[in-house]
């Protein structure tokens, strides 16, 4: 069991800079999202916490110890590859057992520890099979347990489940989520998914062309982003953005957009006349013939228990969760309402949080 | 025949039209020679008549009671395992070298397949002139080192004639084994050896547990390759040393050629190449169904 902390980590592949100044820290037992796009960084933060590069600033501890020149094999970690990497010429039995050979460990004990993997990883049937026999799902699993036979102090997670298809992702989600409950190994996990991150993670940190957006629980993040981008990439349905003005209606804080008028909350930063964008989460929108917000419906797909409504306004495309039984017919008007607590208010310039 | 003929036949699901040619080119220059072959092996040619007489088994019966023949074959295998042995290793050494990024590699790579381009019968004569005893620089370095004997003519000596016409070969077909090696190595996957990095792998035990294993059918194919090769070897003992002294480099096709062109022996030649075809194949299959990889 460790702790992870990154100290001003910068990467840079020779005069190219693709990171600058990550600092945050890895609590014991926390299972940890890195998230974000392609390219922002995240895998390169895990391959430098891994060993795989070298990191060019800052300092990187595990459990309190600065380990930016140790050996991969002297972290204590263990990693599990976007593709798996098993060992092809390798059964599923050495493949786990290989890094215990390694470390000399006495026979007796990596049979148990093997199959005491294999048994939590419903591997069993499989140990005497080599990876090309092997589903995908099976072979992720092989990935787990030989990370798991180490007794690692902290498990990385290298986008483990994008080579599943969507049934078996939602799947290993959950096993991976239990798994960690049980072993209570500190974890970081990188990937681009954000359902993945909302349903696994203890913290997110939300990462940006090698900066991070923000840290926090999975409720943070969706209910409070940091910042437009932050709110964008969070959240099953794309969120609306409205541009506008604050301004002050009947001495309460609201804004001023296209679209309508949208109060929200007292207690806001927000300056009357700054210029602001709003974010608004489809599933936050209420219909309402009273409500300030007005756009013109276009399509309505049904998502099983609801629906999603596709509307035309001033600003652009805009999306509404709404209920399925309802009917709104393609050029009708539709008005909707919105808690000012659900209203979330960046700066237009700076696309910060207010 | 008629176009219309032509097209009927271009036109129908019959596999033969277009089978044809290959199986006549197979059959004018490989099955026709081979039976020939083994007809000839049951005939002998008769010079005062100028033709072929049958003499059924007599040249098979020959064979077995021919120490010549066994000795040229216990000088091929020798040849064989030394030449193959020694081309595995030192080509998989010089691969693994050369497989790291280093300034100058590219252009060694590129300088090491040079050696393939020489026709083997040259080569033969450059090792045949550097081991010449008085102006070889090859005989110069191993006098000045102490380790040969001034007195002693590497190709001239029986104990020393195989080692001299082996590295002529080494020379030449080592590259050949790094190309096919270095190929092999740049397609194998990266993530493994990152998996193993972690897992606490050292070089050697990457090396063996993770690259020979994967490389193993790439090995296969170079032994083979090689290895059919090596079995008739021909133009480097012809021209460095005519299978001398004595017989001491006198391998099996040199055996099978000089029979048969030179003592005009042609069912006498026939026998002996079509032994040592079946003892390549023999060998070949073997290795095929023993090197067979499950993973």
């Amino acid at each position: 069991m460790a702790t992870v902390e990154y100290q001003r980590i910068g990467k840079s592949f020779g005069a190219l800079n693709i990171m600058r100044d990550i600092s945050f820290k890895i609590e014991d037992h926390e299972f940890v999202v890195l998230l974000g796009p392609s390219g922002c960084g995240k895998t390169t933060l895990l391959r430098m916490t891994a060993g795989l590069e070298t990191v060019s600033e800052g300092d990187l501890l595990i459990d309190g110890k600065r380990v930016n020149d140790v050996h991969p094999r002297d972290r204590s970690i263990a990693m599990v590859f976007q593709n798996y990497a098993l060992y092809p010429t390798m059964k599923v039995y050495d493949n786990i057992a290989f890094s215990l050979e390694v470390a000399k460990v006495a026979p007796a004990e990596i049979k148990k520890r093997v199959e005491w993997a294999a048994a939590t990883l419903n591997l069993t049937p499989y140990l005497d099979r080599y990876p090309k026999e092997l589903s995908g799902g099976q072979r992720q699993r092989v990935a787990m347990g030989r990370a798991m036979v180490r007794e690692a102090a902290v498990f990385l997670f290298d986008e483990p489940l994008s080579n599943l298809d969507a049934k078996l992702r939602a799947h290993m989600r959950t096993e991976i989520r239990q798994l960690h409950n049980r072993l209570k190994t500190t974890t970081i996990y990188v990937t681009h998914d954000q359902i993945e991150a909302m349903t696994m993670a203890d913290k997110i940190v939300v990462m940006r062309a090698g900066k991070i957006e923000q840290i926090g629980t999975p409720d943070d993040v969706y209910d409070r982003p940091a910042s437009k981008y932050v709110a964008d990439f969070i959240g099953a349905s794309a969120i609306n953005f409205l541009q506008g003005t604050v301004v002050a209606a009947d001495g309460a804080p609201a804004v001023e957009t296209a679209t309508g008028r949208v109060m929200i909350e007292d207690g806001s930063r927000a300056k009357v006349g700054q210029k602001v964008v709003v974010g608004v989460r489809p599933s936050d929108l209420v219909v309402d013939d009273a409500g300030t917000l007005a756009a013109t419906a276009v399509l309505q797909e049904r998502l099983g228990h609801d629906a999603q409504l596709f509307c035309d306004g001033p600003d652009g495309r805009f999306i509404a969760v709404v209920d399925k039984a309802a009917r709104y017919p393609e050029g009708s008007t539709v008005r909707f309402a919105i808690a000012p607590s659900k209203v979330h208010v960046f700066d237009a310039q700076t696309e910060v949080r207010i | 025949m008629s176009v219309a003929q032509v097209k009927r036949i271009a036109i129908s699901d019959s596999p033969w039209p277009w089978l044809a040619p290959l199986i006549a080119l197979l059959i004018v220059f490989t099955i026709y020679p081979l039976i020939y072959n083994v007809w000839l092996s049951f005939h002998e040619f008769v010079p005062r008549k100028r033709t072929l007489a049958f003499v059924g088994f007599d040249n098979w019966v020959q064979l077995w009671n021919d120490t010549r023949f066994w000795g040229a074959l216990g000088v091929t295998f020798l040849y064989f395992v030394i030449a193959l042995t020694v081309e595995l290793v030192l080509g998989m050494a010089v691969a693994l070298l050369l497989d790291a990024e280093l300034p100058g590699f590219g252009a060694l790579r590129a300088i090491l397949s040079m050696t393939l381009v020489i026709p083997p019968a040259i080569a033969g004569m450059m090792f045949l002139l550097m081991q010449d005893p008085q102006f070889g620089v090859l005989s110069y370095f191993l006098n000045q080192l102490g380790i040969l004997d001034k007195s002693t003519p590497i190709l001239a000596t029986s104990s020393l004639a195989l080692i001299g016409v082996l590295l002529a070969e080494i020379w030449q077909w080592t590259p050949f084994m790094v190309l096919i090696f270095m190929a092999g190595l740049r397609s194998l996957p990266t993530e493994p050896y990152e998996a193993a990095m972690i897992d606490g792998a050292s070089s050697f035990q990457m090396f063996r547990r993770l690259t020979l294993p994967m490389m193993s059918k790439v090995i296969a194919v170079a032994i083979l390759l090689r290895g059919i090769d090596l079995f008739r070897v021909f133009d480097y003992v012809f021209v460095m040393t005519s299978g001398g002294p004595g017989t001491s480099t006198y391998t099996l096709s040199l055996y099978a050629w000089q029979q048969t062109f030179s003592f005009l022996k042609w069912g006498y030649g026939a026998t002996l190449s079509l032994t040592s075809l079946v003892i390549i194949m023999v060998l070949a299959n073997l290795f095929i169904r023993v090197a067979k990889v499950r993973w």
